[in-house]
């Protein structure tokens, strides 16, 4: 293959993964921060317009790992401890959608209310 | 304690329904039998992976971590797919499987299966097997020395229950006749991966490769929660959700539509043996 064409196959495959992946559109929307802690929550509701694309950003603060999952929102982020992991959401209808911590279901308990 | 046996199990049931289905599958069809190396090799593949994987989220390595969502939507999607590829195939050719074999006519088609096969277990393992290493051994680490022995008497019952699980499959082979055991596990494959496309239409969702139409089509959680510990095992088990949105619930239903019809034209390979 001439290099051009591999540059530009190489060009075409970035722009690709680059619209693919949600991280890399860095628009500006509301992030909410979830602290994880061995089974500890630092927010338990979190209200948010309906419609309006957000990002959570997970930081597990305790010593054990996390999960942090919203089935309706279709969200599962397995937080290392000591890591964080931010991952942007689309903006859902109002209603009130549940979270928890997977690996600390009992108490972790929140959820999402958007309004 | 009960959490983290109850975790690592709920974290495996997945992975050992499908490898236990399809190892007493190939265990009853004699002519199967040489699948069950590429089952095995799956197995092992899938350790690795769910090893690999585990790693990944551990490292935090934005590159592995922003390409995880994507990478397991193509898991769950590859993995309901085969599924029920297997499916077909076995009402398809587990019946004639011996008479094409002395023919010479499915050896080709029965490799190609068995690449399926392989693929099949090493998805399942890989995909739940990540977070099942992630938590245990994110547990164990952070266990203070003195619960060190308790955790890992939790995690040895984890595996023990998961143990059984897999025996169980395999005596229900050997118990009830083929063409009973038959049916039934083929149900259960066909729910898991109606489980699996759930997932998997659920973070295209998230990822905005697909539009929800309706969010919240209804909310069944005063029911059945999906994200209490009996709605959880039930939702990763037949794809329930309390909360679906339109697109999810359309193709659930494609999907029950679908395998209806391919079900009504093939016959069960039970037919003629039991």
């Amino acid at each position: 293959m001439h290099l051009a064409v591999k540059a530009l196959a190489a060009h075409g495959l970035a722009a690709f993964l680059l619209a693919l992946a949600p991280s890399a559109q860095a628009a500006d929307i509301p992030t909410i921060r979830v602290e994880l802690n061995d089974g500890q929550i630092n927010v338990r509701r979190i209200e948010l317009p309906a419609k309006q694309r957000f990002r959570v950003e997970v930081v597990n603060k305790g010593k054990t790992p996390a999960e942090f999952e919203s089935l309706p929102l279709g969200l599962e982020l397995v937080v290392a401890p000591g890591s964080t992991r931010t991952r942007a959401l689309p903006g859902k209808s109002p209603g009130v959608y549940p979270f928890y911590d997977e690996f600390h279901m009992e108490t972790t308990k929140g959820e999402f209310v958007i309004k | 304690m009960g959490q983290v046996v109850f975790i690592m199990w709920r974290e495996s049931v997945e992975a050992l329904l499908v490898v236990g289905i399809l190892h007493a599958w190939l265990s009853n069809t004699p002519e199967a039998a040489g699948g069950r190396r590429w089952l095995w090799g799956g197995v092992v593949l899938g350790l690795v992976l769910a090893a690999l994987l585990a790693l990944g989220i551990y490292s935090a390595q934005e590159l592995l971590l922003d390409w995880q969502e994507q990478f397991q939507t193509l898991m769950v999607l590859v993995a309901a797919a085969l599924i029920v590829q297997m499916v077909l195939w076995m009402r398809a050719h587990g019946r004639t499987l011996k008479r094409d074999l002395e023919q010479d006519l499915s050896v080709k088609a029965a490799q190609r299966n068995w690449w399926g096969v392989a693929l099949l277990a090493a998805l399942a393992i890989a995909r739940e097997g990540s977070e099942a290493v992630v938590f245990l051994y994110g547990t164990l680490a952070a266990a203070p020395q003195e619960q060190l022995p308790l955790m890992g008497l939790a995690a040895a019952g984890g595996l023990l229950l998961a143990l059984a699980t897999f025996w169980l499959l395999q005596l229900g082979g050997k118990v009830l006749n083929w063409r009973q055991f038959f049916r039934i596990t083929e149900i259960m494959l066909l729910f898991l991966a109606a489980a699996l496309l759930v997932t998997g239409v659920e973070k295209m969702q998230a990822l905005e490769w697909l539009p929800p139409l309706v969010d919240g089509l209804w909310d069944s959680t005063w029911l059945l929660s999906d994200m209490g510990r009996v709605g959880g095992v039930v939702a990763a088990l037949t794809g329930y959700r309390a909360q679906p949105s339109l697109m999810t619930v359309l193709c659930f239903a494609g999907y029950w539509a679908v395998m209806w019809g391919m079900m009504r034209r093939r016959a069960s390979p039970g037919q003629g043996r039991a």
